[in-house]
């Protein structure tokens, strides 16, 4: 079977004798048993924490993904909108009390809403000129956090104190490392589903236009300006969303973790990762933080693996454009075949 | 009924379209023209893509030119591109319902209105399918489904049968004739193969650098010497 005849089959839902469907079954059921049960249990505080951290980056690595694979567009800002909803997160807690989850939905909202503004620029320009834009977004962010620090249960507007900063507390159903790194997951996994969901309806069918041609959009009827930012907003929440998480994962946020050059290495990692599958955002979330902390581990300067991604993302211009998940799943759909040949 | 008045489009120096004007009463009208004359620029100020300079366009007595593009969609304008633009990673059915997405039917109703479009064309049963290694044929059967579902009012065809085989142009022939009596739309057909021209539209208009060097019954204009001069006779020379 060749693989355009696998894709309109599993388009079709009619995966042949069926065992395709359920080796994946198998392997979400796996993978689920694996990352909530065993991965928690087994690992140290240490490592769970830099898990905790490359699940969070994961899901900020989906929003670019999320304008990458279906708008070909390139945002550089991702890691200054985390900061924009850790801000706002942290804001709302110490103004206001209320409970976690509303704290960080606040952030994903706001992100949202700075998101959507900053891709206006995207309906008159593309390609390198909108990156710019965005990077230019992304270190004026830097500035603005540097100078004002994030909220620490301080008095004014800003909310800065110097002489006894507070710590938001663990959510009520997070207050170990373990339950904080399976709570990170929960929500990843939750606002990957709502990215998929948007895919699979109404604004996955305009995105695919407009990415097509926006002449092609317009004649049936898509306002392209609306989709292009909703898909912007939607990039915004989730990143927002991460920047709660990591809020909460610490307790406080330092303005020198949200630099521009972190953006921009998150979008080169997304295409390392593989920006057209979730797994590609879970390999990403991995390089950004959990191998720079391995190769501390072992003793070897973490900036090695700038020159390591580097490597990487020429390997994905040059030779895999679906990224390292792209070439899981090649590999994997070839083993399938050759089972089924036997 | 559609009313094209005194348009004119330009690019730079270029005059795409020159006090064109035109009423068009038939189900199925044609335009021809040479190379360039303007026929892909006339649907594109129909579209709202290109920015006309001065006249106007109404079709059913609205004003066409004062919608946004997409509103134009949704009013009812639908049209097909010189080359196709199916979304590869889309079903087929999914490419048919995109042009439902913004017009207010319940979900029932318009899955029901893709199944009579791909049906019309003779996909019923292909919905399901990915666009992706799809032949040319069967895109330009995709595209007129596109074209016939929801309720168009005016459509407008960019050399449809384009790069098909002879059988294949035949058979999409027979389904183009059908698209006024089916969906009730009225039909607006560029096209570089007279014979198909003179088959199916009633009249035509016969575009020459942007002006009408012609417009009638089919068969009036297509002997018409200054038609047969600028654009037949240029045929035969090549
Ligand atoms: N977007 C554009 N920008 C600049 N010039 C354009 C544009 N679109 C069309 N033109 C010019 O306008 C003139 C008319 O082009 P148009 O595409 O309408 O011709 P046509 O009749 O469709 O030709 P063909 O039979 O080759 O499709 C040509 O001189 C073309 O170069
Ligand atoms: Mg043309």
């Amino acid at each position: 079977m060749s693989a355009l005849e696998a894709r309109q089959q599993s388009a079709a839902g009619t995966d042949g004798t069926g065992t395709l469907r359920l080796i994946r079954l198998a392997g979400l059921v796996a993978t689920a048993a694996l990352v909530f049960g065993i991965v928690p249990e087994v690992l140290g505080s240490l490592w769970l924490k830099v898990l905790i951290s490359a699940a969070i980056y994961g899901l900020a690595a989906s929003g670019v993904a999320l304008l990458y694979a279906r708008l070909g567009l390139v945002s550089l800002m991702q890691v200054a909108l985390v900061g924009v909803g850790g801000w706002v997160t942290l804001k709302m807690w110490h103004a206001t009390g209320l409970p976690f989850e509303i704290d960080m939905l606040a952030g994903g909202l706001a992100a949202a809403i700075v998101g959507a503004l900053l891709g206006l620029p995207a309906l008159r320009m593309r390609g390198l000129y909108f990156a710019l834009v965005t990077l230019m977004a992304a270190a004026a962010f830097q500035i603005f956090i540097t100078a004002t620090q994030f909220p620490n249960g301080g008095e004014g507007w800003l909310g800065v104190s110097r002489s006894a900063p507070a710590f938001m507390p663990r959510p009520l159903l997070a207050t170990t490392d373990a339950a904080m790194f399976r709570y990170v997951v929960a929500v990843a996994v939750l606002c990957f589903l709502a990215i998929e969901a948007c895919r699979r309806s109404r604004a996955g069918r305009a995105w695919a236009l407009i990415r097509k041609s926006e002449a092609s959009a317009m004649a049936a009827g898509v306002s392209v300006a609306f989709y292009k930012l909703a898909a912007f907003a939607l990039a915004g929440f989730v990143a927002g969303v991460a920047g709660g998480l990591l809020a909460a994962t610490i307790g406080v946020l330092d303005a020198r973790s949200f630099p521009a050059a972190d953006s921009v290495m998150l979008f080169a990692l997304t295409l390392v990762g593989g920006a057209y599958a979730f797994l590609g955002q879970a390999i990403t979330g991995l390089l950004f933080r959990a191998v720079p902390a391995l190769l501390n581990d072992v003793g070897v300067d973490g900036d090695i693996a700038f020159l390591i991604f580097g490597a990487a993302l020429l390997h994905a211009l040059i030779t895999a454009p679906t990224g390292i998940a792209g070439q899981l799943f090649g590999l994997f759909g070839r083993l399938i075949r050759l089972g089924g040949r036997r | 009924m559609i009313e094209i008045r005194d348009l004119s489009v330009s690019f730079g120096g270029v005059r795409a379209l020159d006090g064109l004007s035109a009423r068009l009463d038939d189900p199925i009208v044609g335009v021809i023209g040479p190379n360039g004359a303007g026929k892909t620029t006339l649907l594109n100020a129909f579209s709202g893509f290109v920015p006309v300079a001065s006249g106007s366009l109404t079709a059913f007595g609205t004003d066409l030119l004062a919608m946004a593009p997409h509103r134009r969609a949704r009013w009812g304008l639908r049209r097909s591109f010189q080359t196709e633009e199916m979304v590869d990673d889309l079903t087929v059915a999914d490419n048919v319902r995109v042009m439902l997405d913004a017009l207010t039917m319940k979900p029932r109703e318009k899955t029901a209105a893709v199944e009579r479009a791909l049906a019309f064309v003779g996909l019923a049963d292909q919905g399901r399918l990915l666009c992706a290694g799809m032949d040319l044929y069967r895109r330009r059967q995709v595209e007129i489904a596109k074209i016939v579902a929801g309720s168009p009012k005016v459509v407008l065809l960019d050399e449809p049968a384009a790069g098909l085989q002879p059988n294949e142009a035949a058979a999409l022939r027979d389904i183009l004739v059908a698209i006024p009596e089916t969906c009730g739309a009225r039909v607006v057909l560029i096209d570089h193969d007279v014979d198909l021209i003179a088959a199916i539209c009633r009249s035509t208009l016969v575009l020459d650098f942007g002006r009408r060097l012609a417009f009638g019954p089919t068969g009036e204009v297509l002997r018409d010497p200054k038609v047969k001069a600028a654009y037949l006779g240029l045929k035969e020379a090549a």
